[in-house]
């Protein structure tokens, strides 16, 4: 890691402590730790420097990501929300709205992207929520699910129709018509803020919408995606990681029938999975991070590819993790019992892995 | 990512002569500068996104906000046209940064 990079991840291995069981059985982040990383710009921290932001590299903020998904899984998703919403208004954006936008995500204020519905899950190209032109304003109207970090964000980001093609609005949480619900005990990341989003007839000024909008919605769904997948693709290294130490650390030192149990070889072969899978995660999103680094055309189905690889791998590792540590592991709170239920969710969000599969054929049957 | 001033300004047949050689090498088929990629039995939008980041990265340009539509990348020759545009230095507009 470079030492910005490592600074950052001991501050928040001190911030974080060993309170992550806490916020998991209680379903909430301290407000002032969210806000605390975002103003240290590290929620987001791909934002460029000329937009206040720390300007890291994509293999720089995995690295740190994969970090804070070891520590805390609901942290790091709300990184995940954050630097996606940072991406899409650096992608879509018009200069003025991204020089007002960006250094409000990179010195505090916090961001969710909202695009699931209630009949718009993987076929987005059904969304309902619609934003029209009223006079000299925009008014949106719609109800979005499953919006990760919506419960700690200022800044909403609705994907929405408009005319013919999509649009990405930016809403203040505060606007008139914006109600925001927990989602009540999710499965995983149970302190990432997961809410419902209302939006009831929201006027807005027209600056709020990205580009001017009207811009392809498959084209916009998968430029944030983009973002999304490949931090999630990282936060399940994080899990993994995070597996791999508490599986080494109670084989290594728990003993059965006279020896550790890591001596025993079909608990050693659970350890050997579970590294394995470690590596192959790693290794797929840091090629992803060198694509988006590099600027390589190929980057698309690189993200796939470690965000399917990755969160597979994860879900397994993290069932393998927990069977080693079998009744030290088996309760809420447990790094290996957060990593199980975090890791399943990471098989179905920004892309199920039927999804990913579904994009990966297509890409290996265009190949040819 | 940075426009380089030193860095040799392509003019639209090259464009599109390189544009024609990407989408062959990435698609395997042949396709012709007014044919609609995104047509029927063309690329899907996943695609879109690759060749929006292999514009940038060729021509040194940053496509953002309002230029990120379908009708810009629709056939060789509209794509070529958005790259000649963006070349031109525009009046407050952003070089954005890379990816």
């Amino acid at each position: 890691m470079r030492d910005p990079v490592a600074a950052a991840a001991s501050a928040v291995t001190a911030l974080v402590g060993d309170r992550a069981a806490d916020w998991d059985r209680t379903g909430r982040l301290p407000g002032d730790l969210v806000r605390r990383l975002g103003a240290a710009g590290q929620l987001a921290a791909q934002i460029p420097a000329k937009y206040g932001g720390p300007g890291w590299s994509s293999a720089d903020n995995g690295e740190f990501t994969a970090h804070v998904g070891s520590l805390c899984g609901s942290l790091r998703s709300v990184m995940t929300s954050q630097g996606m919403a940072a991406w899409t208004v650096e992608r879509l954006a018009d200069p003025a709205q991204a020089a007002e936008l960006l250094p409000r995500l990179a010195s505090g204020d916090t961001a969710a992207v909202a695009f699931s519905e209630p009949q718009a899950g993987s076929d987005l190209s059904a969304i309902e929520t619609t934003v029209t032109v009223d006079g000299d304003s925009l008014l949106l109207s719609g109800h979005k699910t499953w919006v990760t970090a919506a419960d700690y964000a200022d800044l909403i980001l609705v994907v929405a129709r408009m005319d013919e093609g999509g649009a990405v609005v930016a809403v203040d949480r505060t606007a008139p018509g914006v109600r925001v619900r927990r989602v009540a005990e999710p499965l995983g990341c149970r302190a990432a803020g997961h809410a419902e989003v209302r939006l009831h007839g929201v006027r807005l000024p027209l600056s709020r919408l990205l580009g001017g909008g009207r811009q392809p919605l498959s084209l916009l769904v998968t430029t944030a995606l983009a973002y999304g997948r490949i931090s999630v693709a990282w936060g399940c290294v994080g899990i993994l990681r995070a597996c791999v130490a508490a599986a080494v650390e109670h084989a290594g030192t728990r003993r059965q029938f006279g020896r550790p149990l890591g001596r025993h070889q079909l608990v050693a072969r659970h350890l050997a999975d579970l590294w394995t899978a470690e590596q192959i995660a790693a290794r797929a999103c840091e090629h992803a991070s060198r694509c988006w680094d590099e600027h390589d055309a190929g980057l698309v189905p690189a993200i796939v590819l470690a965000k399917y690889v990755s969160a597979t791998h994860a879900a397994k590792g993290a069932a393998a993790a927990v069977q080693v540590l079998a009744s030290a592991g088996a309760r809420d709170g447990h790094v290996v019992a957060r990593a199980y239920r975090d890791a399943k969710l990471m098989e179905i969000i920004e892309g199920s892995d039927e999804v990913c599969q579904l994009i990966l054929a297509d890409h290996a049957l265009r190949q040819g | 990512m940075t426009t380089s001033s030193n860095q040799p300004v392509p003019d639209s047949s090259t464009v599109q002569a390189d544009m024609l050689e990407f989408l062959a090498k990435r698609t395997g088929t042949a396709w012709a500068a007014d044919a609609d990629v995104f047509g029927s039995g063309g690329l899907s939008s996943l695609f879109a996104m690759e060749l929006v980041v292999h514009l940038e990265t060729s021509y040194g340009i940053a496509i953002r906000g309002g230029d990120l539509r379908l009708e810009n990348f629709r056939t060789v020759r509209r794509m070529a046209a958005l790259v000649d545009r963006l070349r031109q230095p525009a009046p407050g507009g952003s070089g954005g940064s890379g990816a």
